[in-house]
């Protein structure tokens, strides 16, 4: 696998050779904050992000997508897909696609996400500056071992650029004469992977993310769910940011023939009032504070009992999503771990 | 089977919500086909006293309006009020929150005590009669408005979304407004709507009305974490929140 060293102008002809082949989606500035976008230009990419508004999950599970036409004859799958690059996937978003790969693959494989997860090359990039609320560092996300197809590493005034898949090795076959990276830039890229385990940690976990599931396991009477459930909007916001928040809603839609029509998968979110509203008109989590809890419980329990993996990156999106500000993990992780001592 | 006749009727409204079906353009087509009009005065010079569905525009704000709209609910077999005016009473309600009196001297002057000039509290259509489906918004999503026709036709139950506008914000991408020190209506009001205003860098008006069970006190509680007040929260909520159920709880 090659392991190359770009000047800052190489980068960006490397990625302008890029964009003449493929879609690519970068993290550009919007405004005063980042999101992944239509790329047109290399010198648009900012490396330098915090945090993108909207998880990059977005590109592998939209927020609505088709997912079968039907009419009188019957039905035809629909996966609308295309190959693309995704650049710059900070690693606790790598971790979180990581996860979201083992659920969509398991059981009745889902063929939307799986197909547009084949045609995705993604750009993992270590991150430079910490977001406000990001505590991948607690979760032990901050530094990604392996995933992703390339590695883009910013040392000093150049970036270390590792391949780490067969895709990975093909996008860079346009800078395999560009110089090798050297044992410092190694060493440097080892001293800023030992910075972002520090740095990134704007919330202390005190626990380890190991003994969630046991401490949740003898939380479920806690009072902390209904007191802070008492300011929840039940806005679901909290779930859409989450870059491991799958759940989505099915509907069909039906046009004027009243014959022909598409079924539609949307995001869904369990904060959301009629979320486990069911036939008969039962919710079999009626109150706010259930349904509270019920979130906890699944990132750091249910999914954990399933996958052995805690569903919870530490990219504080939640944070700074929640308008009442009562959606912060470690907030709530350390409370319950207060009442175990 | 034939197509089910529908009249259209306007109340107190700026009649937008109309012209939002007329802006339907060449989908109109599409809508007649699977339906009937046989009275809309912003669209046809017809009229008729026969129809399955009535669509109620705008709020009732006089006497002789709630018997008009009484009448009309006997003669339909489904009503549909259509937008904020009818759904809620929209921003007719700022009315009520004066005395009937003030209202009709400070809009009519000296003209006020005659007697067609007479004016009562807004209602909504519900508060006058009963309503089947409400197309909220002001003006109405005419996709939703199209959306829950198509939905009748087939007699199926349309989903009209019973949570926040946040929804539809966090799937466009939006930064909260909150994050700008804005007050914002969305987390209280019901979606369905794609979140345009806060798309086009704008706090939500609230025109949908509530979701079935908003949080509005933990609205009030948030204020000072923005540097703002319950007043400031008030006066936002006054346009399309006066008076109505959940604004003053």
């Amino acid at each position: 696998m090659s392991i190359k060293k770009l000047e800052p102008a190489a980068l960006n002809r490397w990625v302008d050779g890029i964009l003449q082949k493929q879609k690519v989606y970068g993290i550009q500035a919007r405004g005063d904050k980042f999101v992944f976008d239509q790329l047109d230009r290399a010198d648009q990419l900012r490396l330098d992000y915090d945090v993108s508004v909207t998880a990059p999950k977005a590109f592998l599970q939209p927020p609505c997508e088709t997912l079968l036409r039907f009419g009188e004859k019957g039905f035809e799958s629909v996966v609308e897909s295309e190959p693309f690059v995704l650049f710059g996937v900070h690693p606790y978003d790598m971790a979180a696609i990581l996860q979201m790969d083992v659920v969509f693959a398991e059981g009745n494989p889902d063929i939307h996400y799986l197909e547009r997860r084949k045609n995705a090359t993604i750009v993992v990039c270590d991150v430079q500056n910490a977001s406000e609320n990001v505590f991948a560092g607690c979760m032990g996300t901050a530094v990604l071992e392996s995933g992703g197809d390339v590695l883009v590493t910013r040392v000093g005034s150049a970036y270390v650029v590792e391949s780490r898949s067969a895709r990975g090795e093909a996008l860079m076959e346009t800078i395999a004469t560009a110089p090798v990276a050297g044992a410092r830039d190694l060493g440097e890229r080892k001293a800023v992977w030992e910075k972002n385990r520090k740095l990134l940690r704007r919330h202390e976990l005190k626990v380890k993310p190991e003994q969630l599931p046991a401490l949740l396991e003898k939380s479920y009477d806690h009072p902390v769910w209904e007191e802070k459930a008492k300011r929840c909007f039940s806005c679901g916001s909290c779930n859409l940011v989450c870059p491991t928040c799958y759940c989505f809603n099915v509907r069909d839609t039906v046009s004027y023939n009243l014959k022909d029509g598409e079924r539609e998968r949307v995001w869904d979110g369990c904060m959301l009032a009629e979320f486990a509203l069911v036939a008969g008109g039962h919710n079999f989590r009626k109150k706010k504070a259930e349904r509270y809890r019920h979130r906890y419980y699944r990132k750091g329990k249910y999914l954990h009992d399933m996958h052995k993996q805690i569903a919870c990156v530490g990219c504080g999106r939640c944070i700074t999503a929640c308008v009442t500000k009562i959606a912060n993990p470690v907030e709530i992780y350390n409370r319950l771990a207060e009442g175990q001592k | 089977m034939s197509k089910p006749r529908v009249a259209i009727f306007d109340f107190a409204c700026c009649e937008g919500c109309q012209l939002q079906v007329v802006n339907l353009e060449e989908e109109l087509l599409d809508v007649l086909s699977v339906v009937t009009p046989v009275e809309w005065r912003e669209a046809m010079s017809e009229q008729s006293e026969e129809y399955d569905i009535a669509i109620i525009e705008g709020s009732i704000t006089r006497p002789e309006d709630e018997e008009r709209v009484k009448k009309i609910r006997e003669r339909a077999k489904i009503l549909i009020a259509l937008g904020a005016c009818a759904t809620t009473g929209g921003v007719n309600k700022l009315k009520n929150n004066f005395g009937m009196d003030e209202v009709r001297t400070i809009v009519y002057g000296k003209d006020a005590a005659m007697p067609h000039l007479n004016t009562m509290p807004t209602k909504s259509v519900a508060e006058v009669v009963k309503v089947d489906y409400m197309v909220h918004g002001c003006p109405i999503n005419n996709k939703e408005f199209t959306y829950i026709v198509r939905c009748l036709v087939m007699g199926k139950q349309p989903v009209i979304p019973n949570y926040p506008v946040c929804v539809e914000c966090k799937m466009r991408g939006n930064v909260c407004r909150y994050e700008y020190g804005e007050i914002c209506l969305g987390p209280v009001t019901r979606a369905g709507c794609n979140a345009p205003c806060p798309s086009a860098g704008f706090w939500c008006f609230g025109c949908r009305g509530y979701v079935d069970d908003p949080n509005v006190q933990a609205a009030r509680e948030v204020m000072d974490k923005y540097g703002k007040t319950v007043e400031d929260l008030k006066s936002r909520l006054l346009l399309f929140g006066s008076k109505q159920e959940h604004t003053d709880e």
